[in-house]
């Protein structure tokens, strides 16, 4: 439909990196903005606004309706989620114009098609007084989008565009990030299901559970939050263990981003149990919302990093050779 | 026609579809709710029974929650000494706001719904009334009298789910619930503190309490019946009272806090 960019560059790598820059740049601009909508539209249904506009797409039959109450939130949520979608649109016509690498361009058309469907999700969420199933999938498809935009801009980084691949991955860092994104992605879909249930609070204590390990009594809200606390507790582990592998992947720059990751899986386990003893209050709910973003799309960025800067070891896990030998030799 | 005339005409042309619009839901006249239920009670039946009485409440009264009203500043305007939200009314004793009901010894038969609409207004960035009964059927009539925004959202288990706007002062809409349902709440998501709560019945056998907990239901056939009390936030209570042709039954409950 839209044909390849007019002139294809003739040299793939070098001039393409300074041309570029100010394309990633506003790659990074646009996935940025997107963390932030996420955290306006967290805002939207932490502070229960998600039907304070009744209509779609105006605004009570108006472009701007006074930003009164709930209005505030949800009308809110609207005008950044149409700056999201104007910036995905430059971004969509400027690799198009300027990318060489067919895939980009595609995934740039993807993302742009991915943000029109979502904003098309948001509005019928309204138009059907907010259907579970449509909600969650509004919810998911942030994300989702979200992460497009990371490897879109991931993808016009130097860093990318260096393609080192020297170093093995003896660590086992790729397998490792690749789970870690999994669970923390299904993660974030079981707390979307969560949230849109209204089970935030469907075990009101935290650490425990009625003050208990495991839950006594069971219904549809105390099994989708004690599935969210589980996988709370296995996001963490995924995380720590590529964190430790990343340690050991002899590539400073993943080791590195590994520990700021898992640090930001920290905090989002402290807001999660804020939200808990807070009653769901609007700040620690609604930020515990986006970090939740910002984890899964560090996690997604690890993964793309590992599996550009590393390449795959024929005998992965050797790591703790070393230390075998030291004390065989001792 | 060029570009630019249609750029200019396309608003104007909205501008006429908006204003006329606005102009056909101009505010009616409409009696109390109240009244309209006790309308249709006796329109539905000739008989000439009835039970009066009086609702009291046992227990201290909570105190009254305020309501910030800094999100919208037109409804901040009309509450300048600022607005409580207590759901707990007492007078003399009496609690206002209870539903009292015949919950079971009505012969059966269907009992048309009355033509004429209750009203449910949105004034002061409040719902007058705070509760409202009404038949199966019995059009409501939705008002927004408030300078202000406001949208109408019912969330009934048992019937449809609506969530309407009313974004201009005098603005009015009719909706009718189709199938007997108590205690549904009805919020403005602009401003959550309103709350309304709309009881739908099967029969036209039912009061709202006044202010000082008395009511009366009127048009019962002699018969044995139970009747219920049910307030929005209290556990309801049930009495038993047997009714005479042409004769007042007297029946006094007391919902505990």
């Amino acid at each position: 439909m839209f044909g390849g960019p007019p002139e294809p560059m003739a040299d793939p790598v070098a001039p393409e990196v300074s041309a570029s820059t100010w394309r990633r740049r506003f790659g990074v601009l646009t996935a940025a903005a997107t963390l932030v909508l996420i955290f306006i539209g967290g805002l939207v249904t932490s502070t229960g606004s998600g039907l304070a506009v009744p209509d779609w797409p105006l605004s009570y039959g108006m472009l701007m309706p006074p930003m009164v109450g709930g209005i505030f939130y949800e009308h809110g949520h609207r005008m950044a989620a149409a700056g999201v979608g104007l910036l995905s649109l430059v971004l969509a016509f400027w690799t198009w114009r300027c990318e060489s690498r067919a895939w980009v361009r595609r995934l740039a058309w993807l993302a742009l098609g991915a943000v029109i469907v979502q904003g098309a999700l948001g509005g019928l969420t309204v138009l059907f007084l907010l259907p579970t199933a449509i909600s969650v999938a509004h919810a998911c498809l942030a994300q989702t989008f979200l992460c497009l935009l990371i490897l879109l801009a991931y993808a016009t980084s130097r860093e990318w565009q260096a393609g080192s691949r020297g170093i093995e991955d003896r660590a086992g860092v790729r397998p490792a990030a690749v789970l870690a994104t999994a669970v923390v992605y299904a993660q974030l879909l079981i707390g979307a299901l969560m949230r849109h249930l209204g089970a935030g609070l469907a075990i009101p204590d935290f650490p425990l559970a009625f003050g208990r390990l495991v839950p006594l009594t069971w219904s549809a809200g105390v099994a989708v939050h004690f599935a969210h606390r589980v996988g709370a507790v296995l996001v963490l582990i995924a995380i720590i263990r590529l964190a430790v592998r990343a340690g050991r992947s002899r590539e400073p720059r993943l080791a590195r981003f590994a520990t700021a990751l898992a640090a930001i899986a920290l905090l989002q386990l402290g807001l999660g149990a804020a939200t808990v003893l807070a009653q769901k209050a609007v700040l620690p709910t609604t930020a515990h919302v986006a970090t939740g973003a910002a984890v899964l799309g560090g996690a997604w960025l690890l993964t793309l990093r590992a599996h550009r800067l590393l390449r795959t070891s024929p005998q992965p896990f050797p790591e703790r050779q070393p230390l075998a030998r030291t004390v065989a030799a001792a | 026609m060029s570009m630019r005339s249609a750029s200019v005409l396309l608003p104007l042309g909205a501008l006429v579809v908006v204003t006329a619009c606005a102009g056909g839901q101009a505010p009616q006249q409409t009696a109390p709710p109240s009244t309209v239920a006790a309308a249709a009670a006796v329109a539905a039946t000739s008989a000439t029974g009835s039970i009066a009485g009086k609702i009291g409440y046992t227990g201290s009264v909570p105190a009254a929650e305020k309501v910030k009203l800094s999100a919208d500043p037109k409804c901040l305007a009309m509450h300048k000494d600022g607005l409580e939200k207590q759901s707990i009314l007492v007078k003399d004793g009496g609690l206002a706001h209870v539903l009292v009901y015949v919950k079971s010894g009505i012969a059966g038969g269907s009992y048309p719904a009355p033509a004429e609409p209750a009203l449910l207004d949105q004034n002061g960035c409040n719902y007058t009334p705070h509760v409202l009964a009404v038949q199966v059927g019995q059009p409501i009539k939705i008002r927004n009298s408030d300078d202000t925004l406001h949208n109408i959202h019912p969330r009934p288990t048992q019937n449809a789910e609506f969530n309407i706007g009313q974004p201009r002062q005098g603005m009015e809409s009719t909706k009718t619930f189709d199938k007997p349902e108590l205690k549904i709440p009805v919020g403005c998501d602009v401003h959550p503190w309103m709350r309304a709560y709309v009881h739908v019945l099967s029969n036209p056998f039912f009061a709202l309490t006044q202010d000082d907990g008395s009511f009366e239901i009127k048009g019962l056939p002699a018969g044995e019946y139970e009747v219920e009390a049910l307030h929005e936030k209290l556990a309801p209570l049930t009495g038993k009272v047997t009714v005479k042709d042409g004769e007042a039954a007297r029946l006094d409950l007391s919902l505990q806090g």
